[in-house]
């Protein structure tokens, strides 16, 4: 029990870390969110067929059912660089899901689903005064869903090495307004574009028990290409400019989900395996996002193929996590984990405030019966304030944000 | 443990509510603004869209500083407020311009400046002391005319005596901080008027009438900052209508070079653009008449129906003789010559004066070359074209409410710069651009 204190502490006082630097959401297992958001080499439950597809074959029951909600809520603080200015990130609930089920036929074989949400964005900017924001010729709002949908097989040979692969359905729905510096009476042009889409990829992982306690996973989820067709477009703006601005263009818009590559060790031990420590490492290749594509289908000289520079980078995020089985019906967790921005200070874009953030995690499983599972996480996430210009549009000052999500799940095996 | 839990849980949740980030910190470094006084022309007494009206002084540059200064302590800063949104009603005064479709000669309806509909303020003497000292269509030597009121109806309207000279009136405010945009006039006056009926101060008197007005400004001790002269042939008023904007068909070229062979005149033309012919008294031709040539330029105030229906800049259609365009609606290269080196020869006394009197220094010019190329702030793209420019207001020569802004910002640089002040600039995003119907 001192030893898990300790442990905890060691935890909360080295998490200065991380979550979702960009657009990805790592919010898919209650139990993974208490441990830091690790997963790659564990096999607790359904949640493998999103975390390491290898380790679905692992779970030991032939049903398996898992599901949950995160309710993210953000904090965010912009102070415009050399001006007595302060916005705010409207308070905005944001929530991803996740709904897991697997069924093992035989002893070495699993098939399931999974359906989740990796990626997302959803902000509101206002200022103190209530009027639209200095950033809002940039953006004002935006909203970013994509939900995937992953039929798994997984099958491990031996109690030693299990692989397995998904092919994943992605759809995704966009829905942003900026500001057009051009007044009329009525003050500022709008603009809205809004739209959906869906593309495929995959998701394949390979898990590894070498030793007794030992597991080693690694998994890659690939890019997806999000390419919105003909978004609707519609503009508002003063009746004298409205031949330069169609009001009901459409647009092409391409989002790519970048392909993510995860290794992850994790050891059991003590009594009846109480204990359990593990390690991920998730190289993000951020680096496809290079530039947001705006083509509009009908183009004058006011509108036309607009391509805003992103310059991504990748980035590794580093995770750790614990979790201690104080007794048949209680588990607790513990983690933290370090996320980089993959902007750089001259293409921070308050689209997405991209900020490095350490991510503080704890979490609860309590087991009124056998095989199920009431699972909660806390998550607890900090952005690194930061002073960065978007150089295109000229717009620099310095950023803060906070999350914190709270979570709440259930699992079933049987 | 549970208890553990709890505690950190509430810890987190509690901390996650605090993600502010300091304000920004106002000081005034070694100046001091507590009476901040402005001088200079039109374009420091928020002068815009051809008229001197209310919301354009309520964005004058001055009017906009003192907002910030306040913020390190400035007292009240008055202007010599105009009621009325359309203009002060001296003898020839237009409302001021907007946006409208206007219709020309050949009943083409399109958008472009119209005069507004509304009524002018007379002119009268507002009755208190002001700060905004600045006064339009006045040169840096007129701040030395005793009377000038009589001659100027800005200044008529709050001097303080009709015998005053301007300079007269910085004395009694006992200002602490001022800024001088002044002496645009002095060459602007002249290149407005296409070169004909105004001149260019000359350095001499350019130099006496600024050092003069500084020595006012600083004999209390007062601090500020001076802008420099913008080479005015880069704005809208002389960029908008090309050298060569006469736009033929093929057969209006062949019956134009028909007409000039037979008047014996060597200028060829062809479909599409083609050069406007003006006046010059050195041409080697009995007309006294040339083509344009590129770098010339044709003012804002040409009269286009002028241009599009009666054949200005080529051939009258009821005489049939060759219709130069008058020159003073033309910038020739000499006269664009004169303009710059007496652009250039001020910013080098600007500079010398700014140096002795140890004030602050806006390059101005240094500006307007870079609004040339194109500027951005915050998302808004400006630069020095005519309306969708966004910085100019609809005469072409003055600034609009975004454009003041922008400005302003240049002045705070040099404030802070000059004095190791932190005053917060403006922002620019608050003020719009030309206002479209």
């Amino acid at each position: 029990m001192r030893r898990f204190t300790t442990l905890l502490l060691f935890l909360c006082l080295a998490a200065t870390t991380s979550f979702g630097g960009g657009y990805q959401v790592g919010l898919h297992g209650m139990r993974n969110i208490g441990m830091g958001l690790i997963g790659t080499s564990q096999s607790y439950d359904a949640s493998s067929l999103f975390y390491n597809p290898g380790g679905a074959a692992f779970v030991n029951e032939k049903w398996s059912f898992s599901g949950g909600i995160s309710f993210i809520m953000a904090r965010g603080t912009f102070q415009g660089k050399d001006v007595s200015y302060q916005a705010t990130l409207k308070h905005e609930i944001n929530l991803p899901f996740y709904f897991y089920a697997a069924f093992k036929p035989t002893k070495n074989l699993s098939i399931g689903i999974a359906v989740n949400t990796p990626y997302g964005n959803r902000l509101t900017w206002k200022d103190d005064t209530g009027t639209d924001w200095q950033g809002r010729y940039l953006i004002k709002d935006i909203s970013f869903k994509a939900i995937t949908y992953q039929p798994t097989i997984s099958y491990k040979f031996k109690d030693i090495i299990g692989i397995g692969v998904g092919f994943v359905y992605a759809t995704g729905n966009v829905d942003m307004n900026k500001a057009i510096p051009l007044q009329g009476a009525n003050g500022d042009g709008n603009v809205n574009i809004k739209g959906n889409t869906s593309n495929y990829g995959f998701n394949a992982g390979i898990m590894v028990h070498p030793d007794k306690g030992w597991s080693l996973g690694l998994d890659y989820r690939s890019k997806i290409e999000m390419k919105v067709k003909g978004a609707d477009a519609t503009f508002t703006v003063p009746q004298s400019l409205s031949s330069q601005f169609p009001a009901a263009n459409k647009v092409d818009v391409m989002l790519p989900l970048p392909a993510n590559l995860d290794f992850g060790v994790s050891y059991e031990f003590g009594k009846d395996k109480q204990w359990m420590i593990g390690i991920n490492l998730c190289y993000v290749f951020w680096s496809t996002y290079d530039s947001l594509v705006f083509d509009f289908q009908t183009k004058t000289t006011a509108v036309g193929r607009t391509a805003a520079p992103t310059l991504y980078t990748d980035q590794m995020i580093e995770r750790i996590g614990a979790q201690y089985k104080i007794n048949k019906t209680i588990t607790i967790r513990a983690g933290a984990y370090y996320d980089p921005s993959p902007v750089t200070s001259d293409y921070m874009n308050p689209q997405t405030p991209s900020l490095t953030e350490t991510g503080l995690t704890c979490g609860l499983s309590i087991y009124p019966l056998k095989g199920f599972s009431i699972d909660a996480a806390f998550l607890y996430l900090m952005g690194a304030k930061r002073s960065a210009t978007y150089s295109p549009d000229n717009f620099a000052g310095t950023y803060r944000t906070g999350f914190s999500i709270p979570g709440i799940g259930l699992s079933y095996s049987f | 443990m549970k208890k553990i839990l709890f505690i950190i849980l509430s810890l987190a949740m509690f901390t996650a509510c605090e993600r502010k980030i300091d304000t920004f910190q106002v000081g005034q470094g070694s100046a001091n603004f507590t009476t901040y006084i402005a001088v200079g022309n039109s374009m420091m007494a928020g002068y815009a869209d051809g008229a001197l009206y209310n919301s354009g002084q309520k964005n004058s540059i001055p009017n906009l500083l003192a907002g910030q200064f306040q913020l390190a302590g400035s007292g009240t800063f008055v202007q010599p407020v105009v009621t009325s949104n359309y203009g002060v009603g001296y003898p020839g005064a237009k409302p001021k311009l907007v946006l409208g479709y206007p219709v020309d000669c050949k009943g083409v309806v399109s958008l472009g400046p119209v005069y507004s509909d509304g009524a002018l303020e007379p002119v009268a003497p507002v009755g208190y002391k002001v700060n905004n000292l600045a006064i339009p269509g006045a040169k840096s030597f007129h701040m030395f005319v005793p009377g000038y009121a009589q001659y100027n109806p800005f200044y008529a309207r709050f001097a303080s005596s009709a015998t005053n000279m301007v300079v007269q009136e910085i004395a009694p405010l006992n200002p602490t901080f001022f800024t001088m945009w002044l002496g645009d006039n002095d060459v602007l006056g002249y290149a407005l008027a296409g070169g004909v009926g105004d001149s260019i101060t000359s350095p001499a008197l350019f130099q006496q009438a600024m050092g003069g007005m500084l020595t006012a400004l600083v004999a209390n001790g007062a601090k500020g900052v001076i802008a420099n002269i913008p080479d005015v042939t880069a704005i809208p008023f002389f960029t908008t209508i090309p050298y060569n904007g006469l736009i033929l068909t093929k057969s209006q070229a062949d019956s134009v070079n028909m007409a000039m062979s037979l008047y014996h005149l060597p200028f060829v033309y062809q479909k599409g653009p083609n050069p406007f012919l003006v006046g010059d008294p050195g041409a080697p031709n009995p007309f006294r008449i040339r083509q344009m040539q590129p770098g010339e330029l044709v003012l804002l105030s040409v009269p286009q129906d002028s241009l599009k229906c009666r054949g200005m800049g080529i051939i009258n259609p009821g005489t049939f003789f060759p219709y130069p365009i008058p020159s003073q609606y033309v910038l020739t290269a000499d006269e664009v010559a004169k303009i710059q080196t007496a652009t250039a020869t001020y910013n080098q006394i600007i500079a010398g004066l700014a140096t002795h009197f140890n004030v602050g220094l806006v390059d101005m010019n240094a500006k307007l070359k870079e609004l040339q190329n194109g500027i951005v702030w915050d998302g808004i793209k400006m630069n020095t074209t005519f309306v969708t420019g966004g910085v100019f207001s609809l005469d072409g020569v003055h600034l609009n409410p975004r454009g003041c802004a922008v400005a302003a910002n240049y002045f705070i640089d040099a404030v802070n710069s000059k004095y190791g002040s932190t005053i917060p600039k403006v922002n620019i995003t608050n003020y719009p651009g030309v206002i479209f119907p």
